[in-house]
């Protein structure tokens, strides 16, 4: 008797000292209040698409960008590439004529260029990835402008996909849920199997703890620095090209909140910015809870001059919940002993 | 050894640069614009440069100054204002936006005996009060007047205003402009202010939206204050399914909203006609400098224009050209 | 001579030295003219906002923690005095006292929360940026009506906290050089300095060697939201009107300013004369750019390369110092 219950409570007390249990708790927390408040339409279909739809384009950018800051570096750029990918795409299959699968691979490849030049100068200087980052930022804000009003003469670029490409990209199922959401719970799956299955995954964990050590023990560190900025590169490229699809409208400015927003995510999902440690899952619920705190607050009813109150309040409830239930859970199962 | 590398291409680069011709005489304008990327200030800008080539065709120069965020939009505009004094402007061309915050700096222009034209933002009271040659624009108020009428004649009863960047003047007088377009013809107005986290993702602003009227289900009108809020407010108004049901305005417009006016999903937009405040101001400048020319209507009105699917066609050629 | 490498081996040589290459860089290339350069004030003026917040973040960051309230504590100290000196028309002695005290009571809730919690001070002071940005917000509306607030400063206000010297420069850049001078005594010759590299090296070693890690973790909160509201305040009288949004770019622009200057984002590491001059090459690299000849539309991409350039020669002219070593008469 006492064998089974202390044998359920190791695996229960496994699962609960996960650090996505308090994480998970967090959500739920959050999650009921705006179910209290915003009644039966947040619950509903209407609620669950307005937060999936954007946890994820935010999720799919905070996917890389959490390997790389578990691996201790940051990429800023990720607002930049947004926009020049969209850019990219409808100069190339509006302005240009082409045809839209040559548009998305030029807005990918946009992308995979940034991520590699971003690895490149983080691998071959001691310039922090913060500058080198930004760096690349203003670059490619400016290439944008640049290039956009060079050829088109004007900031922002019009186009209209045809109904295939719409329905792989930009379709919104029932009016509401986009299919961008299904991109991100794949990609999501796949980043799942880079970084806790594969092999590939421990070179990062490595690397974030020490990256001397990381060396020294045979991980090509500078390979796998430009791989991961490219992989940032790559999914910051495709929400761009899931956004002109989607807005038929691609502006220069768009994208700049990306930046603030993916890393909002990561933290909140348990990726310390100094590295080293953090998890798919984590990065996923913390999309959530932020994607429910910034959406679940409209349907509230509050008075519109508080929503930034609430919101604020909504972030630091989810992230003390986590840490008393930690708390908790430490002190609980450190007593059944 | 290395160092002496650098200074050779260094000073090299230097001589290159000394011996490329530089354009003197003239009139050396200075225009304080919105920032470059935005869509609105893109084709203000557009309108500027086009005047620029004759500036420059007599020997002058045109600098375009503008702030790289909207932050804190009276203060860096002042900024601004005091750097094209410091660099020499014979020539300023500025906008009114926050006259407490920048009317010091326009002062300033006049006291260093520098033409100066207001454009965008203040009105002809704004000219007036700072000894400005003329005023070239539209007034932000006006078009959000404009904004509110237009849809109150419609039948609308209940409006919002989306209001992205809560606290910076142009925006807070299109809503304000929009409330009273809305009340005096039997309409009542509400303001959807967003949260930084929005600014400039249409993906965000849809959902503010379509939550706000899930909330707010007999809303039949909404204004929008900045190009990529009106596509998401119209993917906004689809996802709630309230397709024809919610009609709404827009200040500026770009090709891409210019569809949706011809897709009937927008209504109507205001337009202040951009290139032409920035082809005038500056052709006045450059007119009065050289020549001492002056155009004696002083207020020059731009706007507000109202765009909607009954002149749709002819302005969206313009729209293509980046000049509309 | 010898003085001159002596110089040149110093901690803030590399970074002057880069200073000097990017205005080097904007007046060669750029075609700017150094002597409108030197005598405009508008980097200066944003170099000296940045710089004051810049001082305690730094200081933050080195103890090995982050803030990004001052994002919306600049606002706030700016909506503050305009509504209590502005529309209720009180005594601009208790507008700046109630500017400067919501500092403190921020900065001592984000301190607070950060030592009593595990919660990283990323996500603490998230918080209270967000929550801060709505009650600004919902203040000025509710008490103002306007999300845009006037103020009118006596002339002693004026002329401590917003005139301008020569027309130009802002007062801000001595409070500036005088809390540059503060700090850099603070950081660099006493012991609590010692104090906040210990904080940033490991807090527990600190701890157990008798450093009063809570208290001093709770003081610079506190200096940080303090010199947001100062920012604000001073802005608020300088240009006479307020804005409820806006700060939001100065989170990027500080953190920037800060690790240009030789700050390690995981802490132990940095100098105020680093911070300093990280500020001035920031401010310089993105507003020089408006001095040259380039056009607007390409001006990012300058910015972009300019600050890359100027970080890189940071690293080889540090290296250089580190390297060198006397020759043997």
């Amino acid at each position: 008797m006492a064998d089974t219950i202390s044998a359920r409570s190791g695996r229960l007390g496994q699962l609960l000292r996960r650090p996505e249990a308090g994480i998970f708790l967090g959500l739920i927390a959050v999650y009921i209040i705006f179910a209290v408040l915003g009644g039966e339409k947040f619950i509903g279909p209407s609620g669950w698409s307005s937060w999936l739809n954007v946890a994820a384009e935010v999720g799919i950018i905070a996917l890389p960008v959490s390997l790389l800051m578990i691996a201790g570096y940051l990429d800023i750029s990720v607002g930049a590439v947004v926009p020049a990918s969209s850019l990219a795409v409808a100069l190339i299959s509006n302005h240009f004529g082409m045809p839209i699968v040559v548009g998305i691979a030029g807005g990918l490849a946009v992308g995979l260029l940034v991520g590699f030049v971003n690895g490149l100068l983080v691998t071959r200087t001691s310039v922090p990835s913060l500058i080198i980052t930004i760096g690349t930022m203003f670059g490619t804000m400016g290439l944008a402008l640049g290039l956009t009003v060079w050829i088109k003469g004007s900031t922002g670029v019009f186009l209209v996909a045809d109904p295939v490409t719409k329905l792989i990209f930009g379709e919104a199922l029932g009016g509401m849920f986009r299919v961008g959401i299904f991109w991100w719970l794949a990609i999501a799956a796949a980043f799942y199997y880079l970084l806790h299955v594969s092999p590939w995954g421990n070179g990062v964990f490595a690397m974030g703890g020490d990256r001397e050590s990381a060396r020294n023990a045979g991980i090509p560190t500078d390979r796998l620095t430009i791989q991961l900025y490219m992989l940032s590169g790559l999914a910051s490229a495709f929400v761009g090209v899931l956004q002109i699809i989607a807005n038929s409208n691609a502006q220069v400015a768009a994208g700049s909140t990306f930046i603030f927003n993916s890393i909002m995510c990561v933290a909140i999902g348990g990726v310390a910015l100094t590295g080293g440690a953090g998890s798919v899952l984590g990065v996923v619920l913390g999309t959530i809870i932020f994607s429910v705190v910034t959406q679940g607050v409209f349907y509230s009813g509050l008075d519109t001059n508080l929503v930034s109150i609430v919101i604020g309040a909504m972030f630091l409830l989810a992230v003390l919940t986590n840490d008393s239930f930690r708390n908790f859970i430490q002190i609980f199962f450190s007593k059944s002993k | 050894m290395k160092l002496t590398k650098t200074l050779v291409l260094m000073a090299t680069a230097a001589v290159m640069a000394m011996s490329a011709t530089t354009a003197f005489a003239g009139a050396k304008i200075f225009v304080i614009g919105g920032k470059p990327d935005d869509p609105f200030w893109g084709i203000v800008k557009r309108g500027a440069e086009d005047a620029a080539k004759v500036v420059e065709a007599q020997g002058g120069s045109v600098t375009w100054l503008g702030p790289q965020n909207y932050d804190n939009l009276g203060v860096d505009a002042a900024e601004l204002i005091r750097q094209a004094i410091a660099q020499g402007a014979t020539g300023v061309v500025g906008p009114d936006w926050v006259p407490d915050a920048m009317d010091p700096a326009f002062k300033a222009v006049k006291d260093a005996k520098i033409p100066l034209v207001i454009y965008n933002a203040g009105g002809i009271q704004a000219a007036d009060r700072l000894g400005a040659l003329n005023y070239v624009g539209a007034i932000d108020y006006k078009a959000g007047v404009a904004g509110g009428e237009y849809l109150a004649k419609a039948g609308a009863k209940k409006g919002v205003c989306i209001n992205s960047l809560p606290g910076a003047a142009n925006i807070e007088d299109y809503c304000k402009g929009f409330k009273e377009g809305l009340e005096k013809n039997g309409a009542t107005y509400d303001v959807l202010p967003l949260p930084a986290t929005a600014e400039g993702n249409v993906g965000a602003v849809s959902e503010a939206f379509k939550a706000y009227l899930a909330s707010h289900p007999d809303t039949d009108a909404a204004f929008t204050t900045a190009n990529l809020d009106a596509i998401g407010v119209a993917q906004g108004i689809s996802a709630a399914g309230m397709d024809g049901k919610v009609k709404f305005c827009g200040i500026n417009f770009d090709e891409g909203i210019l569809n949706q006016i011809k897709e009937g999903k927008q209504a109507c937009a205001i337009d202040q006609q951009g290139y032409q405040q920035g082809f005038y101001a500056v052709s006045i400048l450059n007119g009065f400098i050289n020549y001492g020319l002056t155009i004696a209507t002083r207020e020059i009105l731009t706007g507000p224009g109202v765009v909607d699917s009954t002149t749709i066609d002819a302005t969206m050629a313009g729209a293509k050209e980046g000049t509309r | 001579m010898e003085l001159i490498r002596k110089l040149l081996r110093g901690p803030a040589a590399a970074a002057v030295l880069s200073l000097i290459a990017v205005v080097a860089f904007y007046v060669i290339v750029g075609r700017a003219n150094l002597l409108e350069l030197g005598a405009a004030a508008s980097w200066l003026n944003f170099a000296a906002n940045l710089g004051i917040i810049a001082l305690p973040v730094g200081l933050l960051m080195i103890a090995g923690e982050i803030d990004i309230s001052f994002g919306a504590m600049i606002p706030a100290g700016a909506i503050t005095i305009a509504l209590l000196s502005g529309t209720y028309g009180l005594p601009i002695e208790v507008g700046i006292l109630g500017s400067l005290g919501l500092g403190a009571i921020v900065g001592l809730i984000n301190g607070l929360l950060t030592t009593r919690t595990k919660v990283p001070s990323l996500l603490i002071t998230l918080g209270t940026l967000t929550i801060m940005q709505g009650v600004v917000l919902w203040g000025a509306m509710s008490l103002a009506g306007n999300a845009s607030i006037p103020l009118k400063s006596p002339d002693w206000a004026k002329f401590l906290f917003g005139h301008l010297i020569g027309n130009s420069h802002q007062v801000v850049i001595v409070w500036w050089v005088v809390m540059a001078l503060a700090f850099g005594f603070f950081l660099h010759k006493t012991r609590y300095g010692n104090w906040i590299f210990a904080l940033g090296g490991d807090r527990n070693s600190a701890r157990n060697a008798g450093v009063p890690t809570t208290k001093m973790t709770i003081a610079l909160f506190i200096m940080s939201a303090m010199a947001a509201c100062f920012v604000g305040m001073c802005g608020a009288i300088q240009f006479n009107t307020t804005q409820v949004s806006g700060g939001m770019s100065y989170i990027f622009n500080v953190i920037a300013s800060v690790v240009v200057g030789g700050v390690l984002l995981t802490g132990g590491f940095g100098s105020v004369t680093g911070i300093f001059i990280g500020t001035l090459t920031f401010a310089i690299v993105n507003k020089g750019i408006s001095f040259t000849a380039i056009n607007p539309n390409w001006a990012n991409l300058i910015i972009g390369t300019t600050l890359v350039l100027a970080m890189l020669m940071n690293e080889y002219f540090r290296k250089k110092a580190l390297a060198y070593s006397p020759k043997k008469v």
